[in-house]
C-alpha cells in the first residue's frame, strides 16, 4: 500500500486511527499502551502484506532472527569471542537476505558477461522496503554489539520498531537509538497529532500534486527516446526529473514523519532544502539525511573516518560512496552515480577547497545544482550508455531545440515555475501577514485546500476511460 | 519584570493560536478522512460509468487464495477507486483545474481553440508507408480489370492547424499525402486534403469532440468519387438528417473534457431506405438499415453508423446494375457507405483489422467491378493489417 492511495487514506488510516486512539483499557494505562503497540504492529504487518503477501514471511523471519540475536548478544556479555561470532553471523544473515533479493541478479549478470558463463536465474520481485528495514535492523545489532544501546526484551516492541508502517516503505531510516525511548513510553496529545497531520498533508501534496505532475512531463518528453532529444528538451526533462525526485522522496518522508507524530513518534527529518546547498558536502547533509547518517555512523566512522591520514580518508570515502550508490539500486549506473559523488567530495575536500571558499555564495549554489542535475542523469537512466546518450543530448548532439520545444515549455511553464520556487525555498522567505489571526486562518484554509486537491488528484489518476480509439 | 511577563504572555498567546490553527486543520483532516469513508459506505455502488464508458469494479470476493496471492487487495483498490464518491465530478474538476493553469494537453489529446479537440497526429515513417502503399499498388496489378479508387482522409490537425493550441507545431504531412498519391497512380485518387482545404466552413468537417470526420466531409469525398467513377450522383438525390446533438466522442472521453457537444448527421440517398439488406457475416445478423438507433443512447454515438466495426459486412441492394463493390476501410467509411447503395447491387465491406478470412475466397465468390480503399491518415500510418489482408 502507498500513502498516496485512496485505500490508504480512507480505509486503512481511519481504521487504524480508530483502533489506536479509542481506549480499550480506560483505567490501566500500561495495558492501554501495550494495546497501542499491538495495533501499530499488526496494522503495519497488514500494511506490508497488502502489497506483498508472500514477503511478509521474510520480514517476520528477519524480526525473529534479529530479536534473538539481540538477546544472545546480551546473555554472552562476558564472552567477547562468542559475542563476536553472534554479531558476525547476524550481519552476514542480514546482508545475505538483502543481497539475495536485491543483488543476486546483478551479480549473476556480471559473472556471466565477465567469464562468459551461462548461469540462469529467475529475476525476483524486490521485497518492498527491504533496503530500509534491513538497514534499521542492522543499526540495532551494531548498536548492541558496541554497547551503545540496550537489548529490546519485548518482541512486540521490537516488531513494532522494524515493521512500523509510517517509515516502512521509503524511510526515513530510523536508527534504533532514536526511537528506543518511544517504544516503551510515548506521549499522545492534540498538539503532536495536529503537527503530524500538517506534516502529512504537506508531504501528500508534494507527492501527489507536485511530483506526479512534473514526473508525467519528464516521462512524456522522454517517451520518444533519448536519441532524438534536443538540448533544450533534454535540459527541461532532467530539470523536471530533478523536481520530481525531490518532491516524491521528500514528500514521502514528510508523510512518514507526519504519521509518526500522529502516533507519538518523533522521527528524524530526512530533507532540508537540498537544492539550496552551497557544496556537495552540504547537499548530502540536506538530502536523504537518514541514509547519509547511517553510512557515517556505521561505515565511515568505524573505518576510521578522517582520523587516519589522507590516503585512508580517501579510501573510506570511496567505500562509503560505492556502497551508497549500490544501495540505491543493483546496476552499474548507480555505482557510477555513487562514485561520481565520492570523487566530487574528495576533490571538494582536497583540491578545490580554497577556490571554493572564495567564490560568492550564489555561484557556489549554481555549481552545486549543476553537479546534482548531472548526477540525476545517471540516476534516471537505465544503463550507463543511456546516461551517456542523455548527456550528449544535453550538450547539443541532437540540435538545440525541436519543433515541440516552445509548446512544451509554454504548456508546463506554470507548474514548473511554482515547483522550482518551492524547491529553492522561495516561499519560505516571503514576508508573512502581520495580522496573526488572519495569517493563521489562511494557513488552515490552505492546508485543507491542499488536502482536498490531493483527493482530486488521487481520484483523477485512476481515470480510465474505455477507449474505442482508432477503431 | 513587567516587561518580561508581558512578553511571556505574548509568547503564550502566540503558541495558543498556533495550536488553534493546528487543531482546526487536523480536526478537519480527521473529519474528511472519516467522512469520505462514511460517504463511500453510504453511496450505493454503481454498475457502470457513463463518462468512462466501462463497467465499474464491484466488491471482490474474499477467498484464502485471493488474499494470499494478493489479487484480492489489487481488486479491492480498483473497486474502491472505481466506486469513489463523486468520482466523475472530481475528475472533471481536475481537468478544468489544469486548463485553468494553462495546460492544453490531457492524456495525449490536445485541447485547441474553441474547445476543438485533436488527437496526436501519427508520425510519418516513410519506409513503413512505402511498404504499405507498395502492397496496395501490388493488389492493383493483379486486379487490372477492376475500377479502383483510394480515399485518404486527412485528420483534423491537418486541415485546422489554426485551431491547434498556442505554440503547438505539428509536422506537415503534405509530403506523405503526395507520396501515397504517387505510389498509387493506378487508383482514382480522391484528393480529400485539397478538397477540404478549399472548403469555407472547415470547422464542419470534423467533430470537435471525436477523432472522426463528419458526414458532411464524407459526402464531399463521396461526390468526388462519384464524379471520377462516373456514377452520376446528384445533390438533390441526397438528404441529410440530424440524429443527435449530444455527441461527446472519444477525444472528449480521453481528455475528460466535457464542454460542448457535437451533432451527428446522417446522409441517405432519397428513395433508397428499405431497399437493401445489411448482413453482418460473423454473427449472421441481418438488418434493413445502416443506422443502429440504440447506439445513440450510449456514450460512443458514432457507432450509430453500422453499429461499430466488423470483419466483413455484406450489403445487398435492389439497384438495377451488375456493378459490385469491394471496400477496404477503417471506421471513417461507416458514415459514407449508405451513399453508395444506389450504384451497386452488392457491396462487401472488409475491415482488415478484424478480417482473418481469405481474400481470394471473397473475390472468387463475387465478380467485383469496383474496389474502394477508405482510410484516414492516422489509421493508415499506423496500419499493421491491410497488407496481410490483401495477400490472404
Amino acid at each position: 500500500m502507498v500513502f498516496s492511495s485512496a485505500t490508504f487514506l480512507f480505509v486503512f488510516l481511519p481504521a487504524v486511527l480508530l483502533l489506536y486512539f479509542v481506549p480499550f483499557f480506560r483505567k490501566d494505562r500500561q495495558k492501554e499502551f501495550t494495546k497501542k503497540n499491538i495495533v501499530l504492529c499488526l496494522s503495519s504487518l497488514v500494511f506490508y502484506a497488502w502489497g506483498e503477501p508472500v514477503y511478509i514471511v521474510l520480514m517476520l523471519l528477519s524480526i525473529f532472527y534479529n530479536y534473538n540475536a539481540g538477546i544472545d548478544l546480551e546473555s554472552h556479555e562476558d564472552e567477547p569471542k562468542t559475542r563476536r561470532r553472534i554479531f558476525v553471523c547476524a550481519i552476514i544473515f542480514n546482508l545475505f537476505v538483502l543481497g539475495f533479493f536485491k543483488y543476486s541478479g546483478f551479480v549473476v549478470e556480471n559473472l556471466n558477461s565477465l567469464f562468459s558463463l551461462g548461469i540462469k536465474y529467475e529475476p525476483l520481485a524486490l521485497p518492498i522496503g527491504i533496503s530500509f528495514y534491513t538497514f534499521q535492523v542492522m543499526s540495532y545489532i551494531i548498536d548492541i554489539y558496541r554497547g551503545d544501546c540496550k537489548t529490546q526484551h519485548s518482541l512486540l516492541n521490537f516488531a513494532t520498531y522494524i515493521s512500523m508502517f509510517p517509515q516502512l516503505i521509503a524511510g526515513p531510516i530510523v536508527q534504533y537509538n532514536d526511537v528506543e525511548k518511544y517504544l516503551s513510553y510515548r506521549e499522545h496529545n492534540v498538539r503532536k497529532f495536529a503537527a503530524g497531520s500538517l506534516f502529512f498533508i504537506r508531504g501528500l501534496g508534494k507527492k501527489v500534486i507536485f511530483a506526479n505532475t512534473i514526473g508525467a512531463v519528464y516521462t512524456q518528453i522522454c517517451s520518444d527516446g533519448v536519441s532524438s532529444l534536443s538540448a533544450v528538451n533534454a535540459w527541461f526533462a532532467i530539470l523536471c526529473y530533478t523536481l520530481q525526485i525531490y518532491f516524491d522522496f521528500s514528500g514521502y518522508s514528510d508523510m512518514a514523519v507526519g504519521l509518526g507524530k500522529m502516533f507519538g513518534f518523533d522521527l528524524v527529518h530526512n530533507f532540508n532544502f537540498p537544492y539550496c546547498a552551497v557544496s556537495i558536502k552540504d547537499f548530502w547533509s540536506r538530502w536523504h539525511i537518514s541514509l547519509s547518517s547511517w553510512f557515517r555512523d556505521y561505515v565511515y566512522i568505524p573505518l576510521g573516518g578522517n582520523r587516519k591520514g589522507t590516503a585512508r580518508t580517501i579510501f573510506n570515502i570511496a567505500v562509503v560512496w560505492t556502497l551508497t550508490g549500490l544501495w540505491h539500486g543493483a546496476s552499474w549506473n548507480f555505482v557510477a552515480w555513487g562514485a561520481f559523488y565520492g570523487l566530487l567530495l574528495v576533490s571538494e575536500k582536497y583540491i578545490f577547497k580554497n577556490l571554493h571558499e572564495k567564490l560568492p555564495r550564489f555561484v557556489r549554489r549554481v555549481i552545486t545544482m549543476l553537479i546534482v542535475i548531472i548526477g540525476w542523469v545517471f540516476f534516471s537512466s537505465e544503463t550507463l550508455s543511456d546516461a551517456g546518450e542523455f548527456l550528449r543530448a544535453m550538450f547539443g548532439a541532437n540540435g538545440f531545440a525541436s519543433d515541440n520545444t516552445a509548446y512544451l515549455l509554454l504548456n508546463n511553464m506554470f507548474p514548473f515555475a511554482v515547483m522550482s520556487l518551492s524547491a529553492l525555498g522561495f516561499f519560505k522567505k516571503l514576508p508573512t501577514l502581520r495580522n496573526v489571526p488572519l495569517r493563521l486562518a489562511f494557513q488552515a484554509a490552505g492546508y485543507i485546500a491542499v488536502f482536498l486537491l490531493c483527493i482530486v488528484f488521487i481520484v483523477s489518476s485512476t481515470y480510465n476511460p474505455f477507449l474505442y480509439f482508432r477503431f | 519584570m513587567r516587561d518580561s511577563s508581558v512578553r511571556k504572555n505574548e509568547k503564550q498567546n502566540k503558541k495558543l493560536r498556533v495550536t488553534a490553527v493546528c487543531a482546526v486543520t487536523s480536526a478537519v483532516f480527521v473529519l474528511i478522512v472519516f467522512g469520505v469513508l462514511a460517504l463511500a459506505v453510504a453511496t450505493p455502488d454503481r454498475e457502470k460509468s457513463e463518462s468512462e464508458n466501462r463497467v465499474l469494479k464491484q466488491f471482490p470476493a474474499i477467498t484464502l487464495s485471493s488474499v494470499f496471492d494478493g489479487s484480492f487487495m489489487k481488486s479491492f483498490e480498483t473497486y474502491f477507486n472505481d466506486q469513489f464518491p463523486l468520482r466523475d465530478k472530481l475528475i472533471a474538476f481536475k481537468s478544468g483545474f489544469e486548463r485553468m493553469l494553462g495546460k492544453t494537453q490531457e492524456n495525449g489529446v490536445y485541447i485547441g481553440k474553441d474547445n476543438f479537440l485533436f488527437e496526436e497526429p501519427a508520425r510519418v515513417d516513410s519506409k513503413k508507408l512505402a511498404e504499405l502503399t507498395g502492397a496496395v499498388a501490388k493488389f492493383s496489378q493483379s486486379n487490372k480489370r477492376l475500377k479502383k479508387a483510394f480515399i485518404l482522409s486527412p485528420n483534423a490537425s491537418d486541415i485546422l492547424p489554426d485551431k491547434l493550441p498556442e505554440a503547438l507545431k505539428i509536422p506537415d504531412r503534405s509530403e506523405a499525402f503526395s507520396a501515397v498519391k504517387k505510389a498509387l497512380s493506378s487508383y482514382s485518387w480522391i484528393d480529400c486534403k485539397t478538397i477540404f482545404e478549399k472548403q469555407k466552413d472547415k470547422d464542419a468537417l470534423f467533430y470537435r469532440t471525436d477523432h472522426h470526420w463528419t458526414t458532411r466531409a464524407a459526402y464531399l469525398a463521396f461526390k468526388n468519387l462519384a464524379a471520377q467513377w462516373g456514377l452520376g450522383a446528384r445533390d438533390k438525390n441526397y438528404s441529410f438528417y440530424t440524429v443527435s446533438d449530444s455527441f461527446r466522442g472519444t477525444l472528449s472521453s480521453t481528455a475528460a473534457v466535457n464542454d460542448g457537444a457535437d451533432k451527428i448527421e446522417i446522409c441517405v440517398p432519397k428513395k433508397q431506405e428499405g431497399k437493401f439488406t445489411v448482413l453482418y457475416e460473423a454473427s449472421g445478423r441481418k438488418t434493413a438499415t445502416f443506422f443502429e438507433k440504440d447506439k445513440l443512447l450510449q456514450k460512443n454515438q458514432y457507432e450509430v453508423f453500422l453499429g461499430g466495426n466488423y470483419d466483413k459486412v455484406i450489403i445487398s441492394t435492389a439497384a438495377e446494375t451488375t456493378a459490385s463493390l469491394l471496400v477496404f476501410k477503417d471506421s471513417y467509411a461507416n458514415c459514407l457507405l449508405p451513399m453508395l447503395t444506389p450504384y451497386f447491387s452488392k457491396i462487401v465491406v472488409i475491415d482488415p483489422r478484424y478480417f482473418s478470412d481469405s481474400l481470394k475466397g471473397v473475390m472468387a465468390e463475387t465478380q467485383f467491378t469496383h474496389v474502394l480503399f477508405l482510410y484516414n491518415m492516422n489509421t493508415f500510418l499506423g496500419d499493421t493489417s491491410l497488407a496481410a489482408a490483401l495477400a490472404s
